[in-house]
């Protein structure tokens, strides 16, 4: 009778078997998933390259994976390949070598288990809040009814339950990439990438963001591959930081972030942060002499 | 909320007063007689008359018939010729010289022609005012289309989103300030070609009462409150479509 | 100017200001080089001494397409019978509703019109005047093939008629002729043709009978081989057909001249009554294009002079205005239902004036 309703409950319920797994177990080894399940995501012997005038090679042989309900961070220098990786993953872009697999499939192009929120917004300009998030949804042939309840829960969520009625053009930057990870929970995907999607928005901000993004994903019980550039911002967040190097990327170190959860700005004083850094900056720089 | 209004309304009465103030002004001054430049208030008057004894009336009904046929045919032909001529090369490379060629063709040759082939009823009218909106709504809706927001049509892409939902969800509501700038252009364009259809042969609408009044009755201030009427429907329709756009494009900062 | 003249002007009718700026720019330039002659070249005054004074210029408007039917104007120009009587003329070709407002307004000081366009003229306060009567008959009428056995306007009730609309001179003729058999255009079955295609669709046998200029449609059918009747609102209701008409400051200012181009007018017509061949030579002189067809062209001049005299103008002289007729023609253009008079009728007086014909 209403399709919307019984895909809703069985939702719910995998979401509840996912957060019943140790996926907040603190500092995780961050090498291979738990046994027996497959990997959330599992890239293998990745290279892609734009096929522009020169070509542009993008990413070389990346392989690593990402257990189920572990947040990750993928950090590196611009041009390499942290969007492109997301990209590859997200089915937007195929790889030439290599193949990626997410909850155990082979990715063949966009899944709706997988949301994604962009570095930008990208937000309908002529849409209301409440109809953004509700956008894929309304592709997936939700009820009006079904898709304003869920869309007004997940702006409760995100911390943005005031601007249901505005336009894009009407919130703030910070308001606006809230609504953009509330549109990419809609569906409740598995997995959530994020591609730098506070680097647009000013220090003291992005700090709460990153603190709403933790508790976010500890009420969702999300996978989470976050790009960023920020050293700080991937060790308070991630379980493990995979830090890619060189044109094209590859990657270079995988540091496992061995701190508790959930983790509060007073953490990243920790001295395990500092050597956490440490360790990243080294493997950065180590690449850039070489 | 009442003063909001007074200060909006304020400089459209005064630019109204001072043209008709101006108008009277023209007329005293040079010394015209009515045959060749009535003053306002008799221009009014004969519109009232004109009205009141039902001389304008069905002419109206008849103009507005084909301008209202006209424009819908036009536009919905424009909207998806400028559809596949934004989304194919090929239709673009095949379809535009042609296009270019219609319209620098003047439509006021065309329509004898036109009046010769489908007679001197509503369905030459009806092609001509289709002929004249098409141009200006294919292109600003081919320009619609090709400007809407790659990063928006990825999005489309991460949600699956169908063909047909990227036309309905992304590519025309992404397009509509652009289509509507074409829209409006058509729909004063649609007026025109109503008149140079009427021109080209008809038993009524206002094109003819414009001849009428000006080769048979000698009726100068009936010629003017024509114009008038012809002038106010144009812009009656005009504020339609900004009213139908303010409601479907919005403000989009 | 019959259906040739009246036709194109449908779909020139926006280009209306456009030609009123070129006539006037063309007849700024006339007056300039008029002003200017005398000075450039030395001292005409020394060589042409005793001779009349330099000739005044006067514009003359006919209708919209040069044609035949405008003979006698062109070998009056030709013949320099015009510039006997001291007139530089200038033919301005205009349509006829822009005419009767530009000779009112003055930008033309004569022109060509029928009388039932003078009369709502008039009767809008355009201040023109009547002033010689060219088509002593009036040139509209009903046609038919013989083959429809119509001979009379009563043969009209309950056929087919074609005509462009309702208004103009051809429906006051078509009403007024209806009226003389106690017919009304409800008693028939009215086929409008706004795009002027009633004669193609008598020949094509769509409608029995159709709306024409005795000078024209009539002429072309019997030249294709088929025999025509043609009914004449003559006989009924005197309208008067084209004539000349002059605006009222024209008249007063100009007297002398409005004077010599009528007589020197009616003296080719004459000419041309006599010798038809001398006004399609003349014609063709003026008008190149119309030597193509000597033979058609020749059959309309001839259907043309036929409508030059009259009963009243064999009596009066040639020109002459019937105002009885014309007090006929007002009286019952205000008593039809969709009178194009507006307000009280207009006196004969204020739509003619014969004070400019020869004595």
């Amino acid at each position: 009778m209403c399709p919307e309703a019984t895909r809703s409950i069985a939702t719910k319920t995998t979401q509840t078997n996912r957060v019943a797994t140790p996926a907040i177990s603190a500092a995780s080894d961050a090498l291979p998933a738990g046994a027996g399940q497959p990997a959330a995501i599992a890239v293998r012997h990745c290279s892609f390259g734009y096929r522009d005038d020169p070509p542009r090679p993008a990413l070389a042989g990346v392989s690593f994976e990402v257990a189920s309900g572990e947040l990750v961070a993928v950090i590196g220098a611009n041009g390499t390949g942290k969007s492109t990786l997301l990209k590859l993953i997200a089915g937007l872009l195929a790889p030439e070598e290599g193949d990626i697999a997410v909850g155990g499939r082979e990715v063949r192009g966009p899944d709706l288990g997988v949301g994604f929120v962009f570095q930008e917004p990208r937000l309908l300009p002529w849409r209301s809040s409440l109809e953004n998030v509700a956008l894929p949804l309304e592709l997936a042939g939700w009820s009006r009814n079904a898709r304003e309840a869920r869309a007004r829960d997940l702006l409760r969520l995100v911390g943005a339950p005031d601007v249901e009625r505005l336009r894009p053009h009407q919130l703030s930057g910070g308001t606006r990439q809230r609504t953009a990870i509330a549109r990419a929970l809609a569906l409740e995907p598995a997995v959530l990438l994020l591609d730098e999607p506070f680097s647009a928005l000013d220090a003291l901000t992005r700090e709460r963001f990153n603190v709403a993004l933790q508790s976010i994903w500890r009420a969702t019980g999300t996978t989470i591959l976050l790009v960023t550039h920020s050293i700080s911002e991937a060790i308070f967040l991630a379980d493990r930081v995979v830090v890619l190097a060189g044109r094209p990327g590859r990657i270079v170190a995988q540091v496992p972030i061995r701190l508790g959860r959930p983790r509060t700005l007073v953490d990243l004083d920790a001295s395990i942060v500092s050597d956490a850094s440490a360790a990243i900056r080294a493997a950065l720089e180590r690449e850039d002499l070489a | 909320m009442t003063r909001r209004v007074l200060r909006d309304l304020l400089p459209v009465v005064a630019v109204a007063t001072g043209f008709v103030v101006a108008w009277k002004l023209l007329v005293v001054i040079g010394g015209y007689p009515t045959f060749i430049l009535p003053p306002p208030e008799v221009v009014a008057s004969r519109l009232v008359a004109a009205w009141r004894d039902g001389t304008i009336e069905p002419h109206v009904a008849t103009t507005l018939t084909e301008i209202l046929l006209g424009f819908l045919i036009g536009s919905g032909l424009a909207l998806v010729t400028g559809y596949a001529l934004a989304r194919s090369r090929l239709a673009e490379r095949l379809l535009s010289p042609y296009l270019v060629a219609a319209q620098a063709t003047p439509i006021l040759a065309l329509a004898p022609l036109i009046a010769l082939w489908f007679g001197t009823g509503l369905a030459s009218k009806v092609i001509i005012c289709s002929l004249i909106v098409f141009f200006p709504i294919a292109v600003a809706t081919m320009v619609g289309v090709r400007s809407v927001d790659r990063q928006l049509l990825e999005v489309g892409r991460v949600y699956r989103a169908t063909p047909l939902q990227v036309l309905t969800r992304l590519e025309i509501p992404g397009a509509l300030p652009l289509i509507f700038g074409g829209i409006r252009v058509g729909a004063t364009l649609a007026v025109i070609g109503a008149i140079i259809g009427e021109w080209a042969g008809g038993e009524s609408g206002l094109g003819v009462l414009i001849n009428l009044a000006r080769g048979s009755l000698f009726d100068t201030p009936l010629l003017f409150a024509t114009l008038l009427t012809i002038a106010a429907l144009g812009v009656a329709l005009y504020w339609l479509i900004l009213l139908v756009e303010h409601q479907l494009v919005g403000e989009r900062g | 100017m019959g259906e040739i003249a009246v036709m194109p002007g449908r779909t020139r009718a926006a280009l209306g200001p456009m030609r009123l700026r070129l006539a006037l720019g063309a007849f700024v330039v006339v007056q300039l080089l008029v002003a200017c002659g005398p000075a450039a070249s030395g001292s005409p005054r020394l060589v042409a001494s005793g001779s009349a004074a330099p000739p005044t210029p006067l514009t003359v408007g006919l209708g919209y397409i040069p044609s035949v039917q405008f003979a006698q104007f062109y070998l009056a120009q030709q013949a320099g019978y015009y510039r006997d009587g001291g007139l530089q003329v200038t033919f301005q070709n205009k349509i006829d509703p822009d005419l009767v407002t530009l000779v009112g307004q003055g930008t033309i000081d004569v022109g060509i019109s029928d009388g039932t366009s003078v009369i709502p003229a008039v009767s809008q306060g355009i201040p023109v005047r009547y002033v010689a009567t060219i088509y002593a008959q009036f040139p509209n009428v009903v046609y038919a093939k013989q083959a429809s056995g119509i001979k009379t306007a009563g043969d009209l009730r309950g056929r087919k008629l074609g005509t462009p609309g309702k208004y103009g001179s051809s429906w006051i003729m078509l009403q007024a002729l209806l009226s003389s058999a106690g017919l009304r255009p409800s008693d028939l079955d009215i086929e409008l043709y706004p795009d002027f295609g009633q004669g193609a669709a008598l020949a094509q046998g769509a409608v029995d009978a159709a709306t024409g200029f005795i000078n024209n449609e009539p002429v072309q059918l019997e030249l294709s081989g088929t025999r025509s009747t043609v009914l004449r609102v003559d006989q009924a209701v005197p309208l008067p057909g084209n004539g000349l008409i002059a605006g009222t400051s024209a008249i007063s200012s100009k007297a002398t001249q409005l004077r010599a181009f009528i007589a020197a007018t009616l003296r080719a017509m004459q000419e041309i009554e006599a010798d038809p061949r001398k006004g399609l030579d003349a014609a063709i002189a003026a008008v190149p294009t119309l030597g193509q067809d000597r033979r058609t062209q020749l059959a309309i001049l001839k259907a043309t002079i036929g409508t030059w005299s009259s009963d009243y103008t064999a009596a009066h002289g040639a020109g002459a205005v019937d105002q009885a007729a014309w007090a006929k023609t007002v009286t019952f253009m205000a008593s039809l239902s969709d009178s194009p008079i507006s307000g009280t009728p207009p006196g004969v007086p204020q739509l003619i004036d014969t004070s400019l014909l020869p004595s």
